[in-house]
Formats: structure tokens, C-alpha cells, sequence
């Protein structure tokens, strides 16, 4: 398989400016690309497939500058939001038809279209043609079409958001699963940011036009280099406070920060711990499946708190007057 | 299904067609059928008289050969429109409505101009290409005709195609021709099959060009009809005829339509594509240099002949003059068709403007009924409200000849506006049936749900939003009747002689100058059509 690595890469749309200084998909990593509509994941992802040149930088598959090289010499499988599978072929047409461009004999073409259905579970649909599939499984025939190429980059372009909630949560379990199986490089776009959580090796987080941050889903969520990451991704408390002898206090909240001046602190929900006491009010609640999300009030600022119900030291029910708080871990940002 | 009265309104036009398309068609079948009980005489008859039969083949065979020098001029057409933006792409792409609404009276005087003994063309290669009164005058004018529909179908169809089919299919290895071959080919065949048919249709019921541009050995069973009608007088075998031609046509009217579904079925949504630009640096690639060629050869295509009668309409004795005009304007009454010119301008205008009127008021409940309702046969209704498309003037005509030739309707104005209504609605249904389809449902939902009855919905909501439709289907239905000839010619007396039939006459005794100037007059209201209808940037087809 190849790393693929982006180096300066720019792009201009009329109102639009694409500016990526340095983003690598390593050999055999599930890289996705998150972020809101419009941010320029499509356009990069178009550039890597070669459909859009780039005009500026460098496009690099293991080491190889591939700025001009055409689509079809670049070794990688594509899958479409919409699919795209051809609507005058069946799916073993459609699934075949990579194999017959590369000139692989009849009898190779058929095993090989047969194993590449098994993959994706689809047997026995062979005949069938585009339109009489459901949505799912017409997924399934366009990653297989992809995927029998046996090519060294898939990409996937929000292969999944037209399909809905529970297929989409079994779908992406399974093109992880494959692509674990045949350790391709894969480069992944998404709006879904649990989806993004869920599947990836490292996201690459996008903002109008650039890459904010690149990491692990791990890396993203609790150390987030921007406040744009941090808000992205879940939910999140961000308070700017005054810092002295290393220590910012919110009230009777302080936070160890090892700095003086001016902080912007961050932490999630669930660094909060709560019990009875007087730094803040609980100004409301709401119940989640087993747990419970509070607002609590501090010196005028509402901080997040989340927290499974059997570990609450109180009932929700019987909410206690004020409450103590205690933030386990946190970040300047 | 709406309230009693407008099923009342809706179900009139019905009758219309039923009276004046159908009665006619069936009396041509029994005239062509019947002596005193079942006969295939006269059918034997012409199936076996040579000349005939040479008709028939000929009819096919022009059409055959006519649709594919069509589609080889237009599908490069259709490509640099589908795949590149160019300084002028608009108005070019404006100008290739001129043939639609060019009249073939004037079109056939043109080639006379171009190919003739004296011609343009024959003076400036030093001697006759042998193209005038042989079936390759007849092939160009029919190319001529229906290149821009192959255009305009093919490259429309060609833009819509996701551009994401020949991108996976880039990404799995096709390219250049294999991708062409295998991916856009079957994508855009649909347009390419449904332009060719409507071409194969056209050409195949040809008149006015291979009457006056194609000799007698090159008429087609149009013609052959319209000879056996009016020059012999023999019924019979003219009906007989008629019914060959008839029974073909809806066949060719069937495939077409069919063709046609296929073709909006494959319409897509565009996604995020433009053509690409092509600037004046492109110019000078090789594909730029055929692209300029290109657009030469079909530049000097359109306006070949109708800048030869243009000139023609201004030369008088060697020099220029308006002397031409002069006479067309005066009020003198010319013998040779029983009118003055001057009247047959009035003509033309009365006869359009009634065919506007009268065509529209019957295809607007007909594409209402298409639109809104949905009964059993719906598809044969598609069909039967359709046939008139597939039906000839001339062969409508001997059908009125043979239904009202006792009544007091015949010999009247109105029977030649009705005439001119069947032949020119199936084009106005076509064109506020695709205006329609493209409204969203949920508008007329929405409207039915603010507590507008169906009809009101309707004529509130969705006509308006297809208002575009209904007037390019008017136009195109006044250019069609001012353009008309043969039904004009068999149905109307002298005082209701039309500006074509008079050109056509002019020709007839050789008069070119004259037929120039009112042929000029005719293309000035054709390009008064053509402008509306391009303003309205409607499809017609
Ligand atoms: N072919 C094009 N021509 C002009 N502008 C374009 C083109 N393609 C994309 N853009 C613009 O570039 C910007 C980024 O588009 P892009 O499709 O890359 O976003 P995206 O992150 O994929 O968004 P989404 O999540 O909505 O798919 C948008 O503002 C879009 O309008
Ligand atoms: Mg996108």
C-alpha cells in the first residue's frame, strides 16, 4: 500500500480558497477528513483522485509527485455519495467493469467479482441492475466496485449519508472491517463527527478551506488545539480566566494551570465531577440513557457536567442546594 | 377528479380531434378499403405498380440516409455544447433555431438559389455540382432541418449526466474512447435514439422540399399523394397510399415515443460540473481548429441559403432595388393564385394567429388530463392524442376533402385554421407537458392543501410556472402554420391563398424574384417567432 501525503496544496473556487501546508495518509491508515458543509473535503479528496488539479503544492503517493498524473493511473478505488454505479449494467457489470479496463481474463473476472461481492455480502445479486437494489446494498455494490481493482487508495466521499441511521451505524462497521482485512489506505470524508470517532485511525479535522488539526479521535477530543476542534467535536466548557501564583479560580473552582495571566481553559462534560456543597447551582438537567447532563451555574458562567446516574452522590430527583465541582483533567487551548 | 363542469371543458378537444383527425383518418381508410365491401384492390394495386413501390423505398430510404447525415452533423454539435463554454456559446446556441422556424418553401427556393443553373454555388465552382433536383439536395435541406435538434436533445441530455458515472469510471481505468464507448455512449443513447426518430419522422413525411427540390423521381409518398390528389385525381389509389404512409408513420410516431420516455427518464440532476472554458489560446489545438471548422460548416449551413434569397429578393435587372418589394406590396391582383400578395400576407397572419388560439385552447386540457390524471390506457392516450404528429398535411387534407366536401364547412377559412390546429397542437401538448413535468409535485400538494380545488390548482399554480411552455408551443405553432403548404394548398380557394403557397407558385412559373421578396417577408416573421421563442428559453422538445 502508499502513503499519501499532501504538501501545500491550494485550490480557488470563485468565492472559495483551499489551503492544506501538510497532510499525510500513512500506508494502511483509515484517515478521515470531518468538517462542516463547505469546508473544502470533497475538493480535497477530488484532488487526491486527480478529477481536480491542484494549483499549487504537491500531491504525493509514497514519495511520487502525481499532480499530473491522470485518474486512471493512480491506483485508487472511489466510492460517491450517490454511488454512481452504472445504471445500464447489472452489478456484476458494474463490478466487472475495472477488471475488463485492466484487460484481466473472462474467467479471472468472474471468481474475482464473485469474491468481491462475498466481501461486501452481497451474494446472488449478480443479475440484478442498479435500480433494483435498496440504497444499502447499492453501497455495497459501489465499495465492491472499488475494491476489485485491488487498489493501493480508497476513497470514500460521505459514502454513507444517504442512507439511514441503523444501516449507516452496521455499513461502517463493515467498511472498517474491510479495510483492516486488506490494509489499504483509505481516506474517508464525512460531516458525522461520531462517524468520524467511530472508524478512524486519525481525522483530520477541517475548517473553511484548511486543516485545523490532525489526530487521533482521541487526540481531537480531549486535546483539542483550537477552540474550533474543541467545539466541533461534542460538547465542551471553555472559560477564560485570570491566573495567579498558577492557579485560575472561577469562585471556589480553580484549576492548576502552572501559568500567570490570562488562560482559555477547555474541558468536556464528563471531566466534571459534582457533589453536594456552594461553588454553583444546578440551574437544570437532562436525562440521557443512564445518565444525566447538568447545567450548573458558577459566578454567572454555566458549566456542563456529565455524569452517569448510579455514580451521582445525590438523586436527580432531590437535586441538593449548591454543588462542589472538580474538573480531572483539562487543557489551555 | 375535479367537478362536472370542467370535465365538460376537458373533454371538448377530444371531440375536436375525434372530429377533425380521426373521422378523416378513418374515411381515408375506408376510401382506401371499400367498394361496396372490404376490398385490397387498391392497396394491391399500389404495392404493385413500380413507380409506387419505388415511392415507398425511396420515402424510407431518404429518411434513413436523411437522420444519419443528421446525426453526424449534429452530434459534434452536441458534444463542444455539452462539454465547453465559449464566447458566444448563447447566441449560438439561439441561432440554431432558425431552421426550426424557417418555412421549406423558402428553405427549397434557397437550394434553387445555392444549386440552380445560375446558382451562387454552381457560378462559383464553374459548373452544376448535380446536387439541385436529385435526393443530395434533398438529404441536405432535411440535414438542415433537424441537425439542431440533434443538437439540442443530445448535448441537453449530455450535461445533465452525473459527472460522477465517467469519474468512477476514470478511477476504475477507462478513458479516451473505451470510456466513451462504455460509459457516455449507453448514457446519452437515449437522446441520440429519440432525436434520430424525431428526425427519421420528420424527414419521412417530407413535402414542400422533395416537391420542389426533388424532382419527380425523388418525390416521397408525400408527394406521390398530394400528385395522385390534385394533379390526377384519383382518390383511390391516393387513399390507399395515404394509409401505407399512415400505418408507417405511427409506427416510427410509437418508437419515437417511446424513445422519448426513455430520454426523460434519464434526465438527471447536474451536479457540480461546468463545462469547461474555452478561451481564444484554445483556439489553436487541434481539437480547437475542428471546433472552428466546425462551426463554419454550420454556420454557412444556416445562413446559405437564406442569405441567397435574401440577395436574390434585392437584385432587379442586374442591379440592386426594392423593386421585388414594390410589387409584393402593391394591391394588384396577380391571376396566377387569384389573390393579391398584399392578401396573403393578411392570410398568413389570420390563418397563424387562429392556429395559435385554436391549438393552444385544445392542447392546454390535454396536458391537464396527461398531467393530472391517471386511468387505464393513459399510455394509449398518450399515443392517440399524439398521432396527429405522425399524421401528413397532405393526407389530413384528402381526409377533409372526403369528409366535408357536402358540408357547409368546406372551402372555408376555418377548415383550413382547424387543418393547420391538428397539424401544429401536437407540438404545443409537447412543449406544456414538458413544462409541466418539470414543476415539482409539491407545489400543486401544497396548493390542494391551502384548500384549492384541483382545476384551480391548476390554472393558480402550475400554469403560470409552465406559462413559458404554452407560449413557445403558440409560437412555434404560428410558425408552423404560416409555413404550412400542401394542406393549404388542397384546402383553401384563391381569396384565402397563403404567402407559402404563393412562393410556391412563383416558383412553379419560375418567378424567383418575387418568390425571394415574399419569401424574405415570411422569414421576417419567422424570425419574430424565433426571437420569442428564445426569449422564453423554453425546450421544444
Ligand atoms: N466545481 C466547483 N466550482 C465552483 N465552486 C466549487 C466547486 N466545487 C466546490 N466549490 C466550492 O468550494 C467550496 C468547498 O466545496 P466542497 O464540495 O469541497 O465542500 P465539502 O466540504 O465537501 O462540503 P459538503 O460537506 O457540503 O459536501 C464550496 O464553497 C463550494 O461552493
Ligand atoms: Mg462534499
Amino acid at each position: 500500500m502508499v502513503t499519501v501525503e499532501l504538501r501545500n496544496v491550494e485550490k480557488k473556487w470563485e468565492d472559495f480558497r483551499l489551503r492544506i501546508n501538510h497532510l499525510e495518509a500513512r500506508d494502511g491508515e483509515f484517515l478521515t477528513l470531518l468538517g462542516p458543509s463547505g469546508c473544502g473535503k470533497t475538493t480535497t479528496l477530488r484532488m487526491i483522485a486527480g478529477f481536480d488539479r491542484p494549483e499549487g503544492g504537491e500531491i504525493l503517493f509514497d514519495g511520487t509527485r502525481m499532480n499530473e498524473v491522470p485518474p486512471y493511473e493512480r491506483g485508487i478505488g472511489i466510492v460517491f455519495q450517490d454511488y454512481a454505479l452504472f445504471p445500464h449494467m447489472t452489478v456484476f457489470k458494474n463490478v466487472a467493469f475495472g477488471l475488463e479496463m485492466r484487460r484481466v481474463p473472462r474467467k479471472e473476472i468472474e471468481g474475482r467479482v464473485k469474491r468481491a461481492l462475498e466481501l461486501v455480502g452481497l451474494r446472488g445479486m449478480e443479475n440484478r441492475y442498479p435500480e433494483q437494489l435498496s440504497g444499502g446494498q447499492q453501497q455495497r455494490v459501489a465499495l465492491a466496485r472499488a475494491l476489485v481493482v485491488e487498489p493501493e487508495v480508497l476513497l470514500l466521499d460521505e459514502p454513507l449519508s444517504n442512507l439511514d441511521a441503523k444501516i449507516r451505524e452496521k455499513l461502517r462497521g463493515e467498511v472498517r472491517r474491510i479495510q483492516r482485512e486488506l490494509g489499504i489506505t483509505t481516506i474517508y470524508v464525512t460531516h458525522d463527527q461520531e462517524e468520524a470517532m467511530a472508524i478512524s485511525d486519525r481525522i483530520a479535522l477541517m475548517n473553511v478551506g484548511t486543516v485545523e488539526q490532525v489526530g487521533t479521535p482521541l487526540e481531537l477530543y480531549y486535546h483539542p488545539k483550537t477552540e474550533f476542534v474543541a467545539r466541533f467535536l461534542g460538547l465542551s466548557n471553555i472559560l477564560e480566566l485570570e491566573a495567579e501564583n498558577g492557579r485560575a479560580c472561577l469562585g471556589g473552582l480553580c484549576f492548576n494551570v502552572g501559568k500567570e495571566g490570562r488562560v482559555r481553559l477547555f474541558f468536556r462534560p464528563e471531566s466534571v465531577y459534582v457533589k453536594p456543597g456552594k461553588t454553583g447551582r444546578i440551574t437544570d438537567y437532562e436525562l440521557l440513557p443512564g445518565r444525566v447532563r447538568l447545567k450548573i451555574d458558577v459566578e454567572g458562567n454555566t458549566i456542563l457536567a456529565e455524569r452517569f446516574l448510579n455514580e451521582l452522590p445525590f438523586s436527580i430527583d432531590e437535586p441538593p442546594e449548591g454543588v462542589d465541582l472538580e474538573v480531572l483533567s483539562f487543557s489551555t487551548i | 377528479m375535479g367537478s362536472k363542469p370542467s370535465k365538460i371543458i376537458l373533454l371538448m378537444p377530444l371531440v375536436f380531434l375525434l372530429v377533425f383527425f380521426y373521422i378523416p383518418l378513418v374515411s381515408i381508410v375506408k376510401t382506401g378499403l371499400w367498394d361496396g365491401g372490404l376490398t385490397l384492390r387498391y392497396l394491391g394495386a399500389v404495392l404493385s405498380n413500380g413507380y409506387h413501390r419505388h415511392v415507398i423505398i425511396f420515402t424510407v430510404e431518404q429518411a434513413i440516409a436523411s437522420t444519419l447525415l443528421t446525426l453526424v452533423l449534429g452530434l459534434p454539435g452536441a458534444y463542444i455544447f455539452a462539454k465547453y463554454d465559449f464566447p458566444g456559446k448563447r447566441t449560438i446556441k439561439a441561432f440554431l433555431t432558425v431552421p426550426f422556424v424557417m418555412p421549406s418553401v423558402m428553405v427549397a427556393l434557397g437550394y434553387i438559389l445555392l444549386f440552380g443553373k445560375n446558382g451562387f454555388v454552381t457560378e462559383l465552382v464553374g459548373r452544376d455540382l448535380g446536387i439541385l433536383y436529385s435526393w443530395k439536395a434533398i438529404l441536405l435541406a432535411h440535414a438542415f432541418y433537424n441537425f439542431p435538434i440533434v443538437i439540442r436533445m443530445v448535448s441537453s441530455l449530455w450535461q445533465r449526466i452525473n459527472p460522477h458515472y465517467e469519474e468512477a469510471a476514470m478511477a476504475l481505468g477507462a478513458r479516451g474512447w473505451r470510456l466513451f464507448w462504455r460509459i457516455t455512449l449507453p448514457m446519452i443513447s437515449p437522446a441520440i435514439f429519440a432525436s434520430a426518430m424525431l428526425t427519421f419522422v420528420f424527414c419521412f413525411l417530407s413535402f414542400s422540399i422533395p416537391l420542389i427540390i426533388g424532382g419527380y423521381q425523388y418525390a416521397t409518398m408525400e408527394v406521390d399523394i398530394f400528385t395522385q390528389v390534385m394533379t390526377l385525381l384519383d382518390f383511390k389509389t391516393g387513399a390507399a397510399l395515404a394509409l401505407i404512409q399512415i400505418t408507417l408513420s405511427a409506427v416510427f410516431m410509437y418508437l419515437y415515443l417511446r424513445s422519448l420516455e426513455a430520454y426523460s427518464k434519464r434526465e438527471e440532476q447536474r451536479i457540480f460540473q461546468k463545462p469547461a472554458g474555452f478561451g481564444w489560446r484554445d483556439i489553436l489545438s487541434i481539437k480547437g481548429l475542428l471546433m472552428v471548422v466546425y462551426s463554419l460548416i454550420v454556420f454557412l449551413f444556416i445562413v446559405a441559403p437564406l442569405l441567397a434569397v435574401l440577395y436574390d429578393s434585392l437584385r432587379f435587372q442586374g442591379g440592386w432595388s426594392l423593386e421585388w418589394y414594390r410589387r409584393v406590396f402593391s394591391p394588384e391582383y396577380n391571376p396566377m393564385f387569384g389573390a393579391s400578395t398584399m392578401v396573403t400576407i393578411r392570410n398568413s397572419l389570420a390563418f397563424g394567429i387562429s392556429t395559435v388560439i385554436l391549438s393552444t385552447l385544445v392542447a392546454l386540457p390535454v396536458a391537464y388530463i396527461l398531467h393530472r390524471w391517471n386511468f387505464r390506457g393513459k399510455r394509449l392516450f398518450d399515443v392517440l392524442v399524439m398521432l396527429p404528429l405522425a399524421s401528413s398535411p397532405v393526407t389530413l387534407a384528402l381526409g377533409y376533402i372526403k369528409v366535408f366536401h357536402s358540408t357547409p364547412l368546406y372551402y372555408t377559412a376555418a377548415i383550413v385554421a382547424i387543418a393547420h390546429t391538428v397539424i401544429a397542437y401536437p407540438f404545443v401538448l409537447r412543449s406544456v407537458s414538458t413544462a409541466l413535468r418539470k414543476i415539482r409535485p409539491n407545489l400543486f400538494e401544497a396548493a390542494l392543501s391551502l384548500g384549492a380545488r384541483e382545476w384551480r390548482a391548476f390554472l393558480k399554480v402550475e400554469l403560470p410556472i409552465a406559462m413559458g411552455g404554452v407560449i413557445v408551443g403558440a409560437i412555434f405553432a404560428f410558425a408552423m402554420s404560416i409555413a404550412e403548404l400542401g394542406a393549404t394548398y388542397m384546402l383553401a380557394k384563391p381569396e384565402y391563398t397563403t404567402m407559402a403557397v404563393a412562393v410556391y407558385r412563383f416558383l412553379g412559373s419560375r418567378q424567383f424574384g418575387s418568390a425571394s421578396a415574399l419569401s424574405v417577408m415570411l422569414m421576417v416573421l419567422s424570425a419574430l417567432s424565433f426571437m420569442v421563442i428564445e426569449r422564453m428559453g423554453e425546450e421544444v422538445w
